[in-house]
């Protein structure tokens, strides 16, 4: 029982950091329809970038704000530069995955051959560990969740309050429809892009701050678990997301504590692969 | 040279053989079928994996410092079939993900998943193919008699992996040069509509996947029996990266672009970076490395997406050119010598006699209508169909989330009329037709064809009944010519299947030569014959429309069910249409149209059937609606 | 696409091209195979020396003969092909401070096998393609042994190689040395580690790699016999980026001590989060020789803190000299290289890594071999590489290349003993020494704080 519970603990860290990169992935798809798997590099990125600060003696949780930063302004630049051309010139979606792909390429080994392949930490203290029954957290790690709860709830009132976020959801559905109604839909995949760069940015950093040790390549096996919540929860659906998320950090996390720990993210391929094969749209998504 | 250098030179050899070969196997997939398969290193890897279990002994005989299944210890070459048909059984699975109906994009990211979680399962199970160790040791071919290490042997390894790779493009070539070929490309362009043309599109693509997939399995088998060691670091997915770029660069769709992609990506530019000097810290020449592929991919994808060696034009014979009666007639003489004559049956190669005379016509509008459409197929599958209802809906519902967009629709169109089907915006008239046609299923309701109850049947299997649609947008095959769109909607060409294609041409060429006769003169009478050549996706607006409907005809439909097939069109050419879709009708084909344009529902069709708001609202004559208030209320204006 | 355009004869034609091509293509290879094989003069397998015509003399008096690092230097490995090379350029640049081999000054050249066996096969190729005067590579890992060693035996290169894989010691590559030794017998040593130590209750944590997973089935049955408890067998997958379940699992499973290996961030992650779960106090762990690097100390003692790993850390290695007439040249052989390289992290560490103290002696090794056969060629000098190592009766023991080249020219028999210690070769090359007990100061260096005798192993194997 202790296992179990100690792993629901793990589970819901995991799922929080989840959260946080596939609500921003989510986001860029609903609104630009293409499957950006260069997110992981970005996220990469951008942890080195608050890497650098925090060896020039700046907190991690300053850096992170420098990761958010740089996060967005990396991921407008390309969406403005490399999405949004080949869209406009009419590629197929699947063009436009290779074409993520080529610049995960250069983006994940950019980084490593200006950081080198060994694998770096932050400097920073976990805090003390808060035991209750079995479940095990450090004040980091509770940090993180606090963290993710904010932001998931800074994007709920976003997308149902805010007039950028009605304005968000009316381009995701009908981007032509949104145009037509005199929502300026060019500067609100901007702003959306901008927002969920800084999503990216600051999931990056966590990550490395949750890993205790990373490299240029840690963010290979997250993306395909980011692409697990994103799918279960449905293509483009902000809460999907943090409902797949959610699914997929504790189905991980809690199976690792029955079957043997090194099969754990073939459960997250899993149910990505059901999800595709079954119902495509996700759970809240809508079947066309 | 020294023979050190000869050495290197063979392993380049031997690795471009290998290369090739699965290069031309994922164009195929990719380039020509469009299927985008990102999982496809993993067949490279079961066939690798295959001939290493097929040819070791038990793992016993290791001392236990390798565990895996299989050690049959068989001799070549029974470990390369092994190989090659591991690949294409590892295949057929994969039809599960990329047969349905998702999303390009999706199904990319899908194969991606399932090759790296592959690659995690071989590596943490270990008795299955020894883990991350991988299987060491592997036995070259015929090693018990020759020395691999040896110059002699290793030249006769390269000879053979240059034959394969030979072997390949060859087959290759033959299965894409026929109907087959065109049937796969048609799919790429626009599977939904090659789907309403006839195309099985699920066992073509299965027949893609496996056929790639033994050659990737060969192209492991060969790498394997040389190297003597495959560990999952050899075939992680940057591989089916780099396999995906040398495709783009090389020229998708094409095989010699595949070929140059093979000796430009995986050999060249990964040879050539091992002259690079290790310089600066530890890695930095392969991280380069794989930047320059990244930036490679991107560019190329930019610039020149056809890649260097794009797929060529498919141009039809000069010699047969329109304008040239002496020669055309002494080909239709042959043809007529070679195709058995015979009464009305309802083969299509018998249709060469007839068109024969229709093929010295000129290409004036008023010559007399030829018999394009024989007796309507479907009809010997059921007893005397002694009514004329040729398609009948029955209280059919379509209702997308909670939107109904058609909500009880009952109707019944008979033999030989021009149907008219008009309503106002939103009215479900394209939903309903979609559904007639199969390429929607209904959400409840039935649809009877010639007697049959089709609900359930889908859209490709109406259409070899003779039920055949068109689309409201575009849907020519763009980089098809305008002639290989009309032949690829022929039905029952020999060649048409992968069996066909492989016996070669003599065994399609009749059947072809016959489809490209009716082709020409279909093409005659719609004035389009001079853009025989001409890639579809190049024509107007109005000319890809004519295509259209032609290529509906091609398919010697029993009913047509046309989507506004006159938008775009110049009126005094829709009025031509719409002469000729009478001519059509009044022999036996049955049409049901939906169009906006009242002046040719006037003018060519009855009856006409209104619907508004998802229901049926009249039916009738266009004079005898205009005085219904309700109709005139819901929709007419004048 | 209509063929109509080319009648049955010329699409028959067609056909018959692409097979003409596809024959002359093979025809043209069997002449060229028949061609090279009558005139490269060495029959149906090719050396690896180029120039003047092979098998007879040594390379041109006055060139460079070069030694090849063949390892991998990009991947997940990527750290050790810079290590095994700061090793050979210390080596190489005491040689030719000596003298050189025979008039040779020796260089060393980076050859990366990219860490996997299919890119490993042509980059040997290439290396031997392109490589004038080479006469030595070492290098060789886990990730490549199995598929380079067949080739450079073939081309009858010697090799001085840093696999621990068990095929090496029961198959016959005659130009194969290994000096490390093999997984099986650190395995024995962790296990003779532990009960010196007093623990009773194991768990084991490696990783999903090549070269991380052959330790744990010797561990197991040595633990048995050890007559002690293993507690938990957690594998690590190097692509995840936590492990806190394995931790936890191991960390429940209270064991006194933790055998590991598992390189890149995951050992750095895992380690630091066993000890979040176990209440901030760290499980000792013992780790292999694999750990003794400088990039290992860096990566974990920045997740897991240098105090810890100071007081929680062991790890087996083979016995190296720290002092003595064989440490001083090694020392000074090494510390040339300070400063000089890109790599990170306390350069000291080097004097105890298997890569450095190991290939060294292997370079060493062979060059006294060439002096005293008087060739540069492989399959001449190679025979006296075992006799130099083990050493004839009446030899004379020296430490250092310079020191041998003296005895030699003084027409002594002689024996090597290196920073490694002696040798002893086995009929396949092998030699393998005494373990020891290495652990990390707070400072990072490298102390031994203890030994452990042959006995002790053969009582746990």
């Amino acid at each position: 029982m202790t296992l179990f519970l100690a792993s629901l603990g793990f589970g819901l860290v995991t799922a929080s950091v989840l959260a946080i990169a596939a609500v921003g992935f989510t986001m860029q798809f609903a609104v630009t329809g293409v499957l950006n798997l260069a997110y992981g590099a970005v996220m990469i990125g951008s942890a080195f970038v608050a890497y650098s600060l925090n060896q020039a003696g700046v907190s991690v949780w300053i850096a992170l704000l420098a990761a958010a930063a740089v996060g967005a302004i990396g991921s407008v630049a390309l969406n403005r530069g490399i999405y949004t051309p080949f869209q406009k010139r009419g590629s197929a979606p699947i063009t436009l995955v290779i074409v993520s792909l080529g610049m995960t390429l250069i983006i994940e080994f950019g980084v490593q051959a200006i950081v080198g392949g060994t694998n770096v930490s932050y400097t920073m203290s976990t805090g003390p560990t808060l035991s209750a029954g079995g479940l095990q957290l450090t004040a980091v790690q509770l940090a993180i969740i606090g963290l993710s709860i904010v932001l998931m709830a800074a994007v709920h009132v976003l997308l149902t309050f805010s007039k950028l976020g009605k304005a968000m959801r009316a381009t995701a559905a009908n981007p032509w429809l949104a145009r037509a109604s005199g929502i300026r839909t060019g500067r609100v995949v901007t702003v959306t892009w901008a927002l969920t760069g800084a999503l990216c940015g600051i999931a990056g950093t966590v990550l490395g701050i949750n890993d205790g040790s990373f490299g240029a390549t840690s963010a290979d096996l997250f993306l395909v678990l980011i692409l697990a919540a994103v799918f279960l929860g449905g293509p483009g659906q902000a809460y999907g997301a943090m409902v797949g998320a959610a699914v997929i950090g504790l189905a991980t996390e809690i199976s690792a504590a029955y079957i043997t720990p090194s099969y754990k993210d073939v459960v997250a391929f899993v149910i990505l692969l059901a999800m595709l094969a079954v119902r495509p749209q996700g759970i809240l998504g809508v079947a066309t | 040279m020294t023979a050190a250098q000869l050495f290197y030179i063979i392993n380049i050899l031997i690795y471009a053989g290998v290369d090739i070969i699965a290069c031309l196997g994922l164009s195929q997939q990719f380039g020509v079928a469009g299927v985008t398969n990102f999982g496809y290193i993993i067949f490279q890897a079961a066939g690798a994996y295959a001939a290493a279990i097929l040819s070791m002994p038990r793992d016993g005989a290791f001392g236990g410092f390798q565990s895996y299944i299989g050690g049959l210890n068989l001799p070549f070459p029974l470990p390369w079939i092994g190989g090659a048909l591991a690949g294409a059984v590892v295949a057929l699975p994969f039809t599960f993900l990329v047969g349905r109906r998702l999303r390009g994009d999706f199904a990319a990211v899908g194969l991606l998943v399932t090759a790296v979680m592959f690659n995690l399962l071989v590596t943490d199970y270990r008795p299955l193919f020894n883990g991350s160790a991988g299987l060491s040791l592997v036995p070259a071919p015929l090693q018990s008699t020759f020395n691999p290490q040896g110059q002699g042997y290793q030249w006769a390894y390269a000879a053979g992996a240059v034959v394969l790779a030979a072997g390949a493009f060859w087959l290759l070539r033959r299965l894409t040069e026929s109907p087959y070929g065109r049937s796969l490309r048609a799919m790429r362009e626009n599977d939904i509509v090659a789907d309403s043309l006839g195309k099985n599109l699920t066992s073509l693509r299965m027949g893609v996947l496996m056929l790639g997939g033994a050659f990737a399995g060969l192209s492991g088998a060969v790498l394997v029996g040389f190297i003597n060691l495959w560990a999952p670091s050899a075939w992680g997915y940057a591989e089916t990266i780099v396999l995906f770029g040398a495709v783009i660069i090389g020229g998708a769709g094409s095989h010699r672009g595949a070929v140059l992609g093979a000796i430009l990506v995986p050999v060249g530019f990964e040879e050539a970076t091992r002259f690079i000097p290790q310089f600066g810290p530890p890695g930095l020449v392969d991280d380069l490395q794989w930047v320059a592929i990244g930036l490679l991919v991107v560019i190329f994808l930019w610039l020149r997406p056809q890649g260097v060696l794009p797929e060529r034009r498919r141009l039809a014979g000069a010699a047969f050119a329109s304008g040239n009666p002496e020669s055309q007639a002494q080909f239709d003489r042959n043809e007529r010598a070679v195709t058995s004559p015979g009464p009305a049956s309802a083969s299509p190669s018998e249709l060469a006699p007839s068109i024969a005379s229709a093929a010295t016509i000129d290409d004036t509008v008023n010559s007399s209508p030829t018999p394009i459409v024989p007796v309507p197929r479907g009809t010997e599958f059921v007893t005397p169909v002694t009514s004329d209802v040729v398609l009948r809906a029955d209280g059919v519902r379509r209702e997308f989330g909670g939107v109904t967009a058609v909500a009880g629709v009952t109707l019944e169109v008979h033999r030989g009329t021009l149907t008219g089907l008009i309503g106002p915006n939103g009215a479900g008239k394209s939903t309903l037709l979609a559904m007639l046609a199969g390429t929607l299923p209904p959400s409840a309701g039935v649809i009877i064809y010639h007697g049959r109850d089709v609900t359930a049947m889908p859209a490709y299997q109406r259409a070899r009944l003779g039920l055949v649609r068109t689309f409201q947008l575009a849907s020519e095959f763009k980089r098809l010519t305008v002639l290989e769109n009309l032949l690829a909607a022929v039905p029952g060409n020999r060649g048409d299947s992968m069996r066909g294609a492989l016996r070669g041409p003599r065994y399609w060429r009749q059947d072809e030569a016959a489809a490209v006769a009716r082709a020409r003169a279909l093409l005659d009478r719609f004035g389009l014959a001079v853009h025989e050549n001409t890639y579809a996706g190049d024509l107007s607006g109005g000319q890809r429309r004519l295509v259209e409907i032609m290529r509906a005809l091609m398919t010697e439909p029993a009913m047509l069910l046309l989507d506004e097939p006159m938008a775009g069109v110049h009126p005094a050419l829709a009025r031509r249409i719409g002469e000729l879709l009478t001519g059509l009708c009044a022999e036996g084909l049955t049409i049901l149209m939906v169009e906006h344009e009242l002046a040719i529902m006037d003018e060519f069709c009855d009856p006409v059937i209104v619907m508004a708001e998802g229901t049926v609202l009249a039916e009738g004559t266009m004079r005898a609606l205009r005085g219904r208030p309700e109709v005139v209320e819901a929709y007419l204006v004048g | 696409m209509t063929t109509l355009r080319r009648s049955k004869r010329s699409l028959r034609n067609h056909r018959s091209a692409v097979l003409t091509t596809a024959a002359l293509a093979a025809a043209a290879l069997a002449a060229l195979t028949a061609c090279s094989s009558s005139s490269s003069g060495t029959g149906t397998t090719g050396t690896g020396t180029t120039g003047t015509s092979a098998g007879t003399g040594s390379a041109p008096s006055g060139s460079t003969i070069t030694v090849a690092d063949l390892a991998p230097f990009s991947g997940t490995d990527a750290a050790l092909g810079p290590t095994y090379l700061i090793s050979c350029n210390g080596a190489t640049q005491a040689i030719n401070a000596a003298g050189g081999v025979l008039g040779h000054k020796l260089a060393c050249k980076a050859v990366d096998t990219r860490g996997d066996p299919a890119d490993a096969v042509p980059a040997t190729r290439q290396m031997f393609a392109t490589t004038s005067g080479l006469s030595l590579v070492i290098g060789v890992t886990s990730d490549e042994a199995a598929s380079v060693v067949p080739v450079l035996n073939a081309a009858k290169m010697v090799v001085f190689g840093m696999t621990g894989q068990s095929e090496f010691s029961s198959i016959h590559y005659p130009y194969f040395y290994r000096l490390v030794p093999p997984d099986l017998a650190e395995s024995y040593a962790m296990v003779a580690i532990a009960q010196k130590l007093g623990y009773k209750k194991i768990a084991l944590a490696f990783g999903n790699d090549i070269g991380s997973q052959t330790f744990i089935q010797p561990a197991i049955t040595s633990i048995a016999k050890a007559g002690m408890t293993m507690t938990a067998n957690e594998t690590l997958d190097l692509s995840a980026s936590t492990f806190r379940t394995e931790a936890e699992k191991i960390v429940a499973s209270q064991p006194d001590v933790i055998f590991t290996e598992a390189l890149g961030p995951a050992e750095a992650t895992f380690l630091s989060e066993v000890k979040q779960l176990n209440h901030g106090t760290m499980i000792p762990v013992i780790g292999t020789s694999a750990t003794i690097s400088p990039d290992w100390y860096k990566s974990v003692a920045a997740a897991l803190g240098a105090s810890t790993i100071a007081s929680s850390y062991h790890a087996d290695n083979l016995v190296t000299e720290t002092s003595g007439p064989s440490y001083t040249p090694f020392y000074n052989a090494i510390m040339s290289q300070k400063g000089k390289t890109g790599s990170s992290g306390n350069f000291d560490t080097y004097l105890t890594a298997p890569g450095a103290v190991h290939l060294y002696d292997g370079i060493n090794l062979a060059a006294l071999a060439m002096v005293e056969a008087k060739s540069t060629t492989p399959a001449t000098y190679a025979p006296f590489i075992a006799k130099i190592g083990n050493g004839v009766p009446g030899a004379t023991v020296v430490y250092s290349f310079a020191q041998g080249i003296a005895e030699l020219n003084a027409g002594k028999q002689i024996r090597y003993e290196g920073p490694g210690g002696p040798t002893s070769f086995d009929s396949y090359n092998d030699s393998t020494g005494l373990f020891q007990i290495d652990t990390y100061s707070a400072s990072g260096a490298v102390n031994v704080a203890g030994n452990i005798s042959a006995a002790q192993i053969r009582a746990v194997s």
